[in-house]
């Protein structure tokens, strides 16, 4: 009995040994909220929200906004191996089948929002901190200002109607702050205040290159201006433009000119060449890297489709200049481009480059048959390196691509791409927002000179345009506007010189389309380019810009939803 | 804790009663036909006192005058007698037992008498299954047991996915395995399919819910082999089988892909969009020249040319290569197990080996496996104490090739891509075709990139008998599982793709899960009374840890020279670990009147570390009751019934497999994350604009925190009636169940403006399943030596969403405002309808506004009659459930000769197959190759045709989710033929106990409904082929 007694004693005893600890499991390999509030801390989640510039991926690439900017506006198809490929992009280029749960629309809105979140979360921990503790703290919070600043810029021009989020609402908030809740006006302004905060507390220059200086903050602010200056009504007609915002969108354009860092570079190949990144030109640049500790780099994986299928790369033939833009780089006889007639006569058919004449540009910015790819003489482009060329013709683009033999260049496959840096702004876009702004405001021979330096800069440009043999790729010939001798300065005249400047000078580059909005011709332009590009490609049967809807991409039916009706849809949609 | 105490005293006092006067009491056991039985287990009544019968069948054992002495064995009906003063030399004959009620069932933590179960639980019969080669003995039930699932590929290592009684929750879906005691939620290919000697499966919740928060998705007990006593006994296996593959997809060849193409060429010029601006498709294609009559509005085709080289490099000719034909082999499968028991009063053993080797019918994706166990008990101080072990070793060896590419890449790669260029390289694509890479080169180039799998899972125990009705039983387990994969990247150049770098990658993880339970049994029976309870206690612990790295710039090209030390460059590392506990309590009551009421309760407290501090512990009780109205007087006098019992039971389970931090917010330091293909989620950043070297590196908000999180709860009726008749030949049960599964955990889409992180596990979900399972069996002889069995069942169940917050319906199918998912399976289908084809211009001018709409095109129904097609005209189109599932098996033996065969089906239900949008368009992935369906599609001259028109422009988007790939489900199949011939009394001089030849059949049959379009509706999607096996096989036990 007594040794009953003892058994089960122990068994007890084994019974409940256990207790409350043998049930904590601490988390493992991640850290607190609480944790984060020290200075290292701060400076590392700084990082974090620069590091999201490059976050993107090809299926919503907002590093450079190819998907959104340049498939939308006439100067480019998506590419790609058919229609199928990549959808959402093709209901993108054809607007009439674009629709509400377009899965990279609602992607894109996510990404954009996880960079505003990055920056509001640095801030919320270093608001907290003092200068005593943190002594980079007004500076720090001026570049995350600059970084939501530029995240909600993106936002802004894709989607107009947007929530507005900062540091100080709480978290759980948010869902009480609707897309509507400040006018899309407001919502400008907001942006502004982001960029003139960062413009008035950050140094000229920065030891660190990757981060936002002044000239940065006050280049953004005046895009943001220049935007803001061009006001729409609730249905995207641009109904007046402002000179007062115009006004300050030349002084701000102006100091970044003045402040002497920035110039042009010699050569407009520079700004599309891995070795020369972070140049004069650029007032700021996405960075990426490779041989970085990562197997693949931390490099450019927004244009990773955008390599053509020859042996060398592979995959994945997006990105193809229409036959439109193509023709806008022909010059008549004085070396203007052809602002009227262009499009009159089509030159891709043909591919005769060398009775016509051209802006040096286009060997800068397309890849055509016959033509050296990417500088390299060694490498003609071949129109077997096109993906679909029975949809989409046989060119490509060329300003996000390197050489395969740079050191930038990386594969994954079956993707690859480089860790080319990405301007975000460049010096000419200063010089010709300035000269926008004038123009507008009645001053277009003031603005003329900021016109012709990007025009010479780019006539100068065709030394790496030649074939093996040394001979010019292209027969180029231009010139800059010269008012009484090739051309009439007139102030209609100078804006449609303008206008097309911008299309010359950033072809390619991911913008276009939100220019043709803000001048607020985006349905008629598109609608005529239609008309005539269906007769070329098969792919655009039926694409169709709808006025007064296709302005902006609709709100996503899974935020409208997640928001429980709190966001309204745009207008049209 | 004083409850405890109160109830352990009390079973102290009851037991405190001496012991009597004891005598020796012998006999001989024999069957009906006069043979002695040996290791028929003899048992004094209410002791622990056993022996078992000899060779001869003579038995003896101490007992006492009154006592009764119960002669079991299994397949036997037991038999008791009572001894008195006059017994001496007992003879008794056990009779066969048609139903096997007496059988004893594992059911939780305990084993119960099949009569006396109140639960749904299912007993699978092994022998149906053991000579099944399909490396997991669970692949081998498909449709065996009523309400249980098995959905399996064919890959050679023999994973599946099980479900119970439909899906519970929106989570992790996966039964609880329980080994030898042991709660498990590793799959079973990792333990030796001959080494089961057990399987039952817990369908109810009321069976269930002892194993609490995990049993949520049903529990399947698996019992391994252990040493019988008196025997002494050597069991050899051994069988071979060829498998083939008997699923390829038809595809065209050179020839017919260039017409396919020039018919898609020219309907875009004649009525599609090129019709303003024709092309010639020799112009358009690059590669085909065609002789035609260059007609655009009535094309006619005289030739196909294909060049003699592919390429401009003059590497690659044209060639006709069919690609299912290159992946794919006819195999060979071979098993061998040996097994050695010995079993006496002092303990018993078993040991056993074995191999299991299969080569799969894709090269090189073969799968060895290695397996040991030793099992093994010693019975000390006269029965009082039991100590006892079972242990086993795996090791698993499989090549990780890219299957599913290479599946789906038999069909998109062109048949003009030559294996090997020229000089040996690789074939592959070049402009014009699709970037996708040679399927063969994915297996030469990857098939020394072997996983190694071990895995060591043992338990010790220790059972005392403190009184001979109490017992105490303490186990301690551990499971250690772990892989390791070395791989080698190979630098290659097939057609335009290419990868210069070699790559050595190196992983290893482990998981261990340790645990410990300890339990106190106690069993009181007086007058017709009989009662049984269980306490216990079960703790715990889970820990893994995963390490992986890889370098670049190796010398040598070779899986011997790849290892991390011979990189020279990219040297790169990463790792990760999480551990969860868990701690519980339990304690169970069965009690049964008479064999007439029956009775059980059972109640568990388990707390888990996954939850907060405020949620985490919960209850989950059941109860369930029985009446064998076949005991009844009145019942009696129905002499056809033999057997007749209803069931309820009620009970609650719970579901905890979510992440095991989901309670805290948490960063983690990522510095970056694979590109391939996702957005990084890193936060290192070139700040210094060098372009390279080390970045500094920031934080990425991983998840939000919900520190109220609790349990998923699964509540279950169930209504049971278990039945025999005629002396049991026929018997069967029945089995209707509602079940409720409430505060389903669920990480759900998030306002976006959360950002990163913003995902936060909560309880949000409900869902319910009613259904019905139903099993018949007749077992008879039809005439002298024949022996018919017949066993069937059928199931059914339909599932429902109940409640989902309103702004995660968005998630689900539906358009997340008017038309959701509530009230309707989680498993529904919304889309686009197919109305017809655009068969005429008058149809297309006609009819709704649909963009790219035109002749030969998809007409999609204009559903709410609008006018225009748009997201408005989608509906729900039905659910991927099936309607219901069923399984036959059929044994008939003469003599020694047995035939049986098994045939299981799955009725009604769709499923989307996703090799439609190759096998139908030529628009979808226009450089790829086709389905040979392509040349049947629409043209003026086909006008009947179902399938579209060819194009090289998907202008009318319909590759849309709609009917158009929506196929019936439904298929039967022969999974399972044998014929067996026992060659036992061939050699009656060898004293075999079982010698057995066999051949064996699987999926040899396969019928399925014609409006499934691909080959197998049970492999819609491009995983492993499911293979017809034909084997060969002997079974010796000595």
């Amino acid at each position: 009995m007594k040794k009953i007694k003892y058994i089960a004693a122990f068994i007890l005893c084994i019974m409940s040994a256990s207790c409350k600890k043998y049930l904590n499991e601490i988390p493992q390999g991640a850290i607190s909220t609480a944790d984060l509030s020290t200075p290292a801390n701060a400076d590392a989640m700084v990082i974090a929200a620069y590091s999201y510039l490059g976050n993107d991926h090809y299926f919503f690439p907002f590093s450079s906004m190819w998907a959104y900017g340049s498939i939308r506006s006439g100067d480019a198809y998506k590419g790609g191996g058919g229609s199928g490929d990549i959808f959402e992009f093709n209901e993108y280029e054809t607007f009439s089948t674009n629709n509400v749960t377009n899965g990279s629309t609602d992607n894109v809105w996510y990404q954009l929002y996880v960079g505003v979140a990055r920056a509001n979360s640095a801030l919320a921990i270093i608001n907290n901190l003092s200068v005593a503790q943190y002594p980079n703290k007004v500076e720090r919070q001026a570049e995350l200002r600059f970084l939501r600043g530029h995240f909600y810029f993106l936002l802004k021009i894709l989607f107009k109607n947007i929530p507005w989020i900062d540091e100080i609402i709480p978290k759980s908030n948010y869902n009480t702050i609707s897309n509507v809740a400040l006018t899309s006006d407001q919502v400008w302004t907001n942006i502004a205040n982001d960029f003139a905060f960062a413009a008035s507390n950050l140094p000229v220059t920065q030891s660190q290159v990757g981060r936002a200086t002044q000239g940065a903050a006050q280049a953004y602010e005046a895009k943001t201006l220049l935007y803001q200056a061009y006001t729409q009504d609730v249905n995207n007609n641009v109904i007046s433009i402002d000179k007062t915002k115009l006004a300050t969108v030349n002084t701000l354009c102006d100091a970044v000119i003045n402040s002497g860092k920035y110039s042009l570079t010699p050569d407009f190949a520079n700004n599309f060449l891995p070795q020369d990144g972070n140049s004069t030109e650029s007032v700021f640049s996405i960075e990426y890297s490779i041989n970085d500790g990562t197997p693949q780099g931390r490099v450019d994986a927004g244009h990773c489709l955008d390599y053509p299928m020859d042996v060398e790369y592979g995959c994945c033939g997006f990105h193809v200049p229409s036959n439109n833009m193509v023709n806008a780089f022909k010059t008549d006889n004085n070396g203007l481009p052809e602002l009227t007639t262009f499009n009159n006569n089509d030159i891709v058919p043909s591919g005769d480059y060398q009775t016509n004449s051209f802006d040096p540009r286009l060997d800068h910015t397309v890849a055509i048959p016959g033509h050296p790819y990417k500088y390299q003489t060694n490498l003609v482009y071949n129109a077997s390196w096109a993906r679909a060329p029975q949809s989409y013709g046989p060119m490509l683009s060329m300003k996000e691509v390197v050489g395969y033999t740079d050191p930038s260049f990386k594969r994954f496959p079956p993707f690859m791409s480089s860790s080319k840096d990405w301007e975000v702004i460049r010096y000419s876009d200063v010089l010709l927002m300035k000269a926008e702004a004038l123009i507008q405001m009645g001053q277009e021979s003031t603005a003329l000179p900021l016109i012709n330096m990007v025009r010479q800069r780019a006539m100068n440009s065709t030394a790496l345009l030649v074939q093996a043999n040394g001979t010019p790729t292209s027969n180029y010939h231009m010139d800059i506007y010269k008012p009484g001798v090739n051309c009439t300065w007139t102030n209609a005249y100078a804006f449609q010189a303008l206008m097309f400047e911008r299309r010359l000078e950033f072809a390619m580059e991911g913008y276009r389309f939100f220019d043709l909005v803000r001048w607020g011709i985006a349905a008629d332009y598109l609608n005529s380019y239609f008309a005539v590009e269906t007769t070329r490609t098969p792919h655009l049967a039926g694409a169709q810009f709808t006025k007064n809807r296709d302005e902006y991409l609709p709100i996503s039916q899974n935020q409208i939803n997640f928001s429980k009706g709190l966001y309204k849809q745009n207008p049209g949609w | 804790m004083r409850k405890l105490l109160l109830f352990c005293s009390l079973l102290l006092m009851i037991a405190a009663r001496g012991y009597s006067q004891t005598r020796t009491v012998s006999g001989t056991v024999s069957d009906d036909k006069n043979a002695p039985i040996p290791a028929v287990t003899v048992q004094v009544v209410g002791t622990t006192k056993a022996a078992l019968t000899d060779v001869n069948g003579k038995f003896s054992i101490q007992a006492d005058n009154g006592q009764s002495l119960k002669f079991s064995y299994i397949g036997l009906k037991t038999q008791t007698i009572k001894i008195t003063g006059s017994t001496a030399n007992l003879k008794v004959t056990l009779e066969l037992d048609n139903s096997a009620l007496s059988e004893v069932v594992v059911t939780g933590y305990t084993s119960e008498r099949k009569k006396d179960l109140t639960g749904a639980v299912s007993v699978v019969n092994i022998a149906d299954i053991q000579d099944i080669p399909a490396g997991n003995p669970m692949k081998a039930l498909q449709g065996m047991v009523p309400g249980m699932t098995i959905f399996a590929d064919g890959s050679p290592n023999g994973a599946v996915t099980v479900r119970l009684r439909g899906t519970t929750t929106l989570n992790d879906n996966d039964p609880l395995y329980i080994i030898d005691g042991i709660p498990t939620q590793r799959g079973l290919q990792e333990i030796n399919q001959n080494d089961v000697e057990s399987i039952q499966v817990l369908r109810d919740a009321s069976a269930a819910s002892i194993y609490g928060s995990r049993a949520a998705a049903g529990v399947i007990i698996v019992t391994t082999k252990k040493g019988k006593k008196g025997v002494q006994r050597i069991d050899f296996d051994a069988s071979t089988s060829l498998q083939f593959y008997n699923s390829k997809i038809s595809t065209l060849n050179t020839q017919q892909h260039g017409q396919a193409y020039w018919q898609a060429a020219v309907n875009d010029d004649e009525f599609g969009p090129n019709v303003s601006n024709p092309i010639d498709p020799s112009v358009s294609n690059g590669i085909y020249t065609y002789n035609w009559n260059k007609n655009y509005t009535n094309p006619q085709l005289t030739s196909v040319n294909v060049p003699t080289y592919i390429d401009g490099a003059h590497t690659m000719l044209a060639a006709n290569t069919n690609w299912f034909n290159q992946i794919s082999q006819n195999s060979v499968l071979q098993q061998y197990n040996l097994s050695i028991s010995n079993g006496s009063d002092k303990g018993s053993s078993l040991f056993s080996l074995g191999y299991f080797d299969n080569q799969g019918i894709i090269k090189e994706t073969r799968d060895t496996k290695y397996n040991a166990r030793f099992n093994s008990d010693y019975s000390l101080f006269n029965g009082r104490v039991k100590i006892g072990e079972n242990f086993s070793a795996t090791y698993m060896k499989d090549p990780i090739l890219p299957v599913g590419s290479i599946t789906i890449l038999s069909i998109i790669e062109n048949p003009m891509i030559p294996v090997h260029t020229v000089d040996g390289g690789w074939g592959g694509p070049v402009a014009g075709m699709d970037d996708r890479d040679n399927p063969v080169r994915l297996i030469e180039d990857n098939k020394q990139n072997v996983n190694a799998f071990g895995r060591v899972f043992g338990n010790a125990y220790i059972d005392l008998a403190i009184l001979p009705n109490l017992h105490f039983k303490s186990t301690y387990s551990v499971d250690f599982a772990g892989n390791y994969f070395r791989s080698l990247q190979l630098p290659y150049v097939a057609g335009f793709l290419s990868n210069p770098a070699n790559q050595v990658g190196q992983s290893t993880d482990y998981e261990v899960t340790l645990s410990w339970q300890n339990q106190l049994t106690y069993d009181l029976n007086f007058g017709k009374n009989k009662l049984n309870f269980l306490l216990g206690e079960e703790n715990i612990k889970d820990k893994y840890q995963n390490f992986n790295a890889s370098a670049q710039g190796l010398a040598l090209n070779t899986i011997d020279y790849a290892y991390l030390s011979a990189g020279t460059s990219n040297v790169l590392a990463a790792g990760g670990g999480s551990g969860d506990a868990l701690l519980s309590y339990f304690a169970k009551a069965n009690y049964s009147y008479n064999d007439k009421y029956l009775a059980s309760v059972t109640v568990r407290r388990d707390g888990s570390s996954k939850f907060g501090t405020n949620n985490q512990y919960a209850v989950f009780p059941a109860a369930s009751l029985g009446w064998r109205l076949s005991q009844e007087d009145f019942m009696k006098a129905i002499p056809v019934i033999s057997d007749l019992k209803l069931r309820y039971g009620y009970g609650q389970t719970g579901n905890q497999n979510i992440a095991n931090n989901a309670t805290y917010t948490l960063y983690q330091s990522i510095y970056a994350t694979d590109l391939t293909w996702n957005p990084s989620a890193g936060s290192a950043y070139d700040i210094n604009g060098k372009g390279s070297g080390t970045l500094p590196s920031g934080f990425t908000s991983v998840q939000t925190g919900n520190p109220n999180l609790k349990w998923e709860t699964t509540t279950q009726s169930n209504f049971g009636l278990d039945f025999g008749l005629f002396n049991n030949k026929l018997s069967g049960s029945f089995d209707y169940f509602i079940k409720n599964t409430t505060n389903i955990l669920i990480n759900p889409p998030y306002l976006a403006v959360l950002g990163e992180g913003g995902n936060q596990w909560l309880n949000g979900a409900s869902m319910e399943n009613r259904g019905f399972e139903a099993l018949l069996s007749y077992k008879s002889k039809i005439a002298k030596d024949i022996t018919l069995g017949l066993t069937g069942n059928i199931a059914a169940y339909k599932n429902k969403v109940t409640k989902l917050p309103s702004n995660v319906l968005t998630g689900y199918p539906g358009n997340g405002t008017t038309q959701t998912i509530l009230g309707r399976s989680i498993n529904s289908e919304y889309g686009y309808v197919v109305q017809d084809i655009f068969s005429s211009a008058s149809e297309v001018a006609n009819s709704a506004a649909q963009p790219g709409k035109g002749l030969g095109r998809i007409r999609y129904a204009d559903l709410n009659g609008d006018g225009v097609i748009d997201q408005n005209d989608q509906k729900f189109l039905g659910t991927s459930d099936p309607n219901f599932t069923y399984g036959l098996n059929t044994t008939v033996s003469y003599r020694d000769l047995s035939l049986s065969f098994f045939f299981q089906g799955v009725q009604g239900g769709l499923v989307y197959n996703n090799y439609k949008y190759l096998t139908d368009f030529s628009s979808l992935a226009p450089g790829s190759n086709w389905g040979t369906r392509t040349l049947d599609a629409w043209t003026p001259q086909n006008p009947k045709s179902t399938i579209p028109a060819l194009t090289l422009i998907n202008a009318n988007n319909e590759g849309r989710y709609s009917t158009y790939f929506l196929e019936s489900a439904s298929y039967l199949k022969l999974r399972d033929v044998q014929l067996s011939y026992s060659l036992k009394n061939v050699f009656p001089k060898l004293k075999l106990q079982r010698a057995k030849v066999y051949i064996q059949g699987s999926n040899l049959i396969r019928f399925k409904n014609s409006s499934f379009t691909g080959p197998d509706p049970e492999n819609p999607y491009n995983a492993y082929p499911i293979p017809a096996v034909t084997t060969i096989g002997v079974n010796f036990s000595y």
